[in-house]
């Protein structure tokens, strides 16, 4: 309690002379927003961001390009092509930017942290030390409360190591961020979107798997005549493509929103233009930052147990679809609309 | 100002294709490497623990049942050992009781047969005794009757008695005798 109080006091009287002292070089600084939005986004050059005064240039990575990727003209002049419309040009941007650097540091790190904490006397079956019991705890809580509850008992152990996986590598990128002059890799939409696409492509296997090539297709088809698989199809895939979709969306949008408002809550100092603000404005970001520690576990949390939940739905369709198979079966002959069939239409 | 930051927002929600290709490849990479040194090794120790504990809790419930049973049948044959040893006990002295009766009531026959021997023997020796008596008492009534018939013969009255007596005995024999009386 006394060492926050402490860190406390040196942020409120940091940030207050920083904002006393910024009034002398208004006009070179660039406004709050502008300053926020730099901080968040990804850029190809690296810099040290330096209290009360310009960054430091630390260089940039020049780009990496495959295909073909001459330069074209457009209304900023002579560019490489970059983006989805260079890789319609065919050309792929693969680019070194700031995210991909902390992607990666992230990795390191975390293969670090569990290689460091996870070589232990193989011998003996009890984990000894904080770092052991603790990668311990969370690979058992992945597993019984995530995989085991969501996907079953049979088929749940067999994706604990990709939901252990995605768990360690989003908390690893959540917490790199909070780390001074690094940022955060999930505050980027390409990185969701990739880790959801991992997601995606691991439920549509599991889906495979459980019920099926078969199985799978006549899934989304929904089970309705095939007449209608002009309009089923297409609702079925949107459904397949919303999840990853809502996935990606939730944690870009957490990471990022928690470091917009933690920087805006600091840049209120200058917007209002007066030290006092800071007595109010620090408690907030200090508040807004033990959040963020919070959310980073959080978010990991829900991206990794949501996954888990699309797999188990996957997996149960294909059970699902064995036993609506024997239901018609034996219900063809009774009734046209018996229970089971209720019930496929529920599940379509 | 309001322009530029709304471009450098939508900067934000722009997909780079290159950083979607870079987290799938480092996240596959981070994937198979955890998975083959780390997640695999604490699985299956996680696993092997489990099933050590499971296996263990087992063992211990089902060597408690035993003793619980060895505990019964302990108490069981216990139990049982006392109430054999009291029957015995009992038996014992039942028996004893038995044999006791039987001895008194063999020494009461015994002694009951003694007494009755020594009546008889005592009944016996009495008859035998009176017969002595009675056959003495003839014997001297004879030798009386003998030494008064000796002298007194000579009495009309003891000699109707004699002749009497002499007619009554048999021809052949008594005749000497009355023969002898007589003369």
């Amino acid at each position: 309690m006394r060492k926050a109080m402490v860190l406390f006091t040196c942020l409120f009287v940091a940030t207050a002379w920083a904002s006393a002292s910024g009034g002398h070089g208004e006009g070179n600084e660039p406004s709050v927003p502008d300053y926020i939005l730099h901080h968040v986004a990804d850029t190809n050059d690296f810099e040290l961001e330096v209290p009360l005064s310009q960054p430091i240039h630390l260089g940039a990575i020049p780009p990496i390009r495959i295909g073909n990727c001459a330069p074209v003209m457009t209304d900023h002049g002579l560019v490489a092509p970059s983006g989805w419309s260079g890789l319609m040009g065919g050309c792929l941007d693969l680019s070194i930017t700031k995210h991909t650097v902390m992607m990666w540091l992230a990795a390191l790190l975390l293969l670090a942290t569990i290689f460091i904490w996870s070589s232990r006397d193989k011998t003996k079956l009890v984990p000894r030390g904080t770092g052991a019991n603790l990668i311990e705890m969370l690979v058992l809580f992945v597993r019984d409360e995530m995989a085991i509850k969501n996907i079953g008992k049979e088929d749940g152990p067999r994706y604990v190591p990709y939901l252990l996986t995605a768990f360690f590598f989003i908390l690893f990128m959540n917490l790199l961020g909070l780390v001074p002059w690094m940022a955060t890799a999930t505050g980027n939409l390409a990185v969701t979107c990739g880790l959801a696409l991992c997601t995606f492509f691991v439920t549509q296997a599991a889906g495979i798997r459980a019920a099926g090539l078969g199985g799978y297709l006549k899934h989304l088809t929904g089970g309705v005549h095939w007449s209608l698989w002009i309009i089923m199809v297409p609702v079925e895939i949107l459904g397949l493509i919303s999840k990853p979709f809502a996935l990606t969306m939730r944690l870009f949008a957490n990471m990022l929103a928690g470091h917009i408002v933690l920087f805006f809550l600091i840049g209120l100092i200058f917007i209002l233009g007066h030290p006092a603000v800071a007595a109010v404005s620090v408690p907030f970001a200090f508040a807004i930052y033990l959040l963020e520690l919070f959310v980073a576990f959080v978010q990991a949390y829900v991206f990794t147990l949501l996954s888990a939940l699309f797999i188990g739905m996957a997996v149960a369709t294909g059970h699902h679809h064995d036993d609506h198979g024997h239901a018609d079966d034996h219900g063809h002959g009774h009734s046209e609309l018996g229970p089971s069939h209720d019930h496929g239409k529920a599940h379509a | 100002m309001f322009l530029p930051n709304v471009l450098a927002a939508s900067s934000l929600v722009s997909v780079q294709p290159g950083l979607i290709f870079w987290t799938l490849v480092t996240f596959v990479i981070v994937f198979f490497v955890l998975k083959a040194k780390a997640w695999g090794p604490i699985l299956q120790l996680v696993e092997e623990r489990e099933k050590q504990i499971s296996a263990a809790i087992e063992s211990a419930k089902r060597e408690r049942a035993e003793a619980e049973k060895l505990l019964a049948d302990q108490k069981t044959a216990i139990s049982e050992a006392r109430r054999q040893a009291a029957e015995e006990t009992r038996r014992n002295q039942q028996e004893m009781e038995k044999f006791r009766e039987e001895l008194m009531a063999k020494s009461r026959k015994e002694a009951e047969e003694l007494k009755l021997s020594a009546r008889r023997e005592i009944d016996e020796q009495k008859t035998k005794a009176i017969a002595e008596v009675r056959a003495m008492a003839v014997d001297l009534a004879m030798e009386v009757a003998g030494k008064l018939m000796s002298e007194r013969m000579d009495d009309s009255k003891h000699r109707a008695l004699a002749e009497q007596f002499v007619k009554g005995l048999p021809l052949s024999g008594s005749g000497n005798a009355g023969v002898r009386r007589s003369a």
